[in-house]
């Protein structure tokens, strides 16, 4: 399966387990997310450790899951590969995610 | 197209899930350049964004639809075109607008799509957009090469 979840501390970490977060999936991601914020997972941390590329339509639905779960819970990225950094930097949404360099700074606060 | 000394060209069926062909085709030419690996990323990324508009756009995700990619090589430039057969881009679209400014504290600006093109205008040297008498939109792009 592309993605899977598991409890780490105090994080719902969101797998996501492809190379390539692009258009292809992209719907499909976003749908995996909603269901998890829907079913009261309120604090999402994103696991991009697996990620090599990802497209402006990947980054699309990672913004429609920070936009749903605003306002009733914490949504965070960790372990963007350079790339997946790079995409962020050239549009400015570094600015709108909190992203840590790993699943375990996350999980201890930093 | 420029005429180049090397040339490619491909063409996909309009499904997403071949983008990753011509993705992997073009890091294979870029493979022969002083590209930096960074600019290899971009390169595959702005590829991959105008091939994902063909499909979505031009074929309304249709499959069964031919995306054609050529990418020209020679010594001081990477031209890259994706041609399609579908609906053309309105000409207000493909100018270069800046995506208004995100403000952190208001979730209803944060666009979730919309992107493509501005990335690829941002990061390409050339970029141009026509369409043809028989109906073939065509989308070309260029990079320059370090010496």
């Amino acid at each position: 399966m592309a993605f899977e979840i598991r409890e780490e501390g105090q994080f719902t970490v969101v797998l996501v387990d492809e190379t390539r977060l692009d258009a292809s999936i992209a719907e499909s991601f976003k749908t995996y997310l909603f269901d998890q914020i829907e079913s009261g997972k309120n604090q999402l941390l994103v696991d991009l450790s697996q990620v090599r590329f990802m497209d402006s339509s990947g980054l699309g639905a990672l913004v429609a899951g920070l936009k749903k779960s605003a306002g009733s819970g914490s949504f965070a990225l960790a372990s963007a590969q350079p790339a997946v950094k790079d995409l962020f930097d050239l549009t400015s949404m570094d600015k709108l995610f909190t992203m840590h360099n790993s699943v375990a700074d996350a999980i201890q606060g930093d | 197209m420029p005429v180049c000394d090397h040339q490619l060209s491909l063409q996909i069926d309009s499904q997403l899930s071949n983008t990753t062909l011509v993705a992997m085709a073009v890091r294979g030419v870029c493979a022969m350049t002083t590209l930096s690996p960074v600019e290899i990323n971009r390169l595959e990324l702005c590829l991959v964004e105008i091939v994902n508009n063909a499909i979505e756009h031009a074929y309304g995700n249709e499959p069964g639809h031919p995306v054609e990619v050529c990418i020209g090589l020679d010594k001081t430039t990477m031209n890259i075109s994706v041609s399609d057969w579908g609906a053309s881009i309105p000409g207000n679209v493909i100018k270069d607008q800046e995506p208004e400014e995100i403000n952190p504290d208001h979730p209803e600006s944060w666009l979730c799509s919309g992107r493509g093109l501005h990335i690829v205008n941002k990061l390409m040297d050339t970029v141009d957009y026509d369409t043809t008498e028989e109906g073939k939109n065509i989308f070309t792009m260029s990079k320059a090469l370090r010496h």
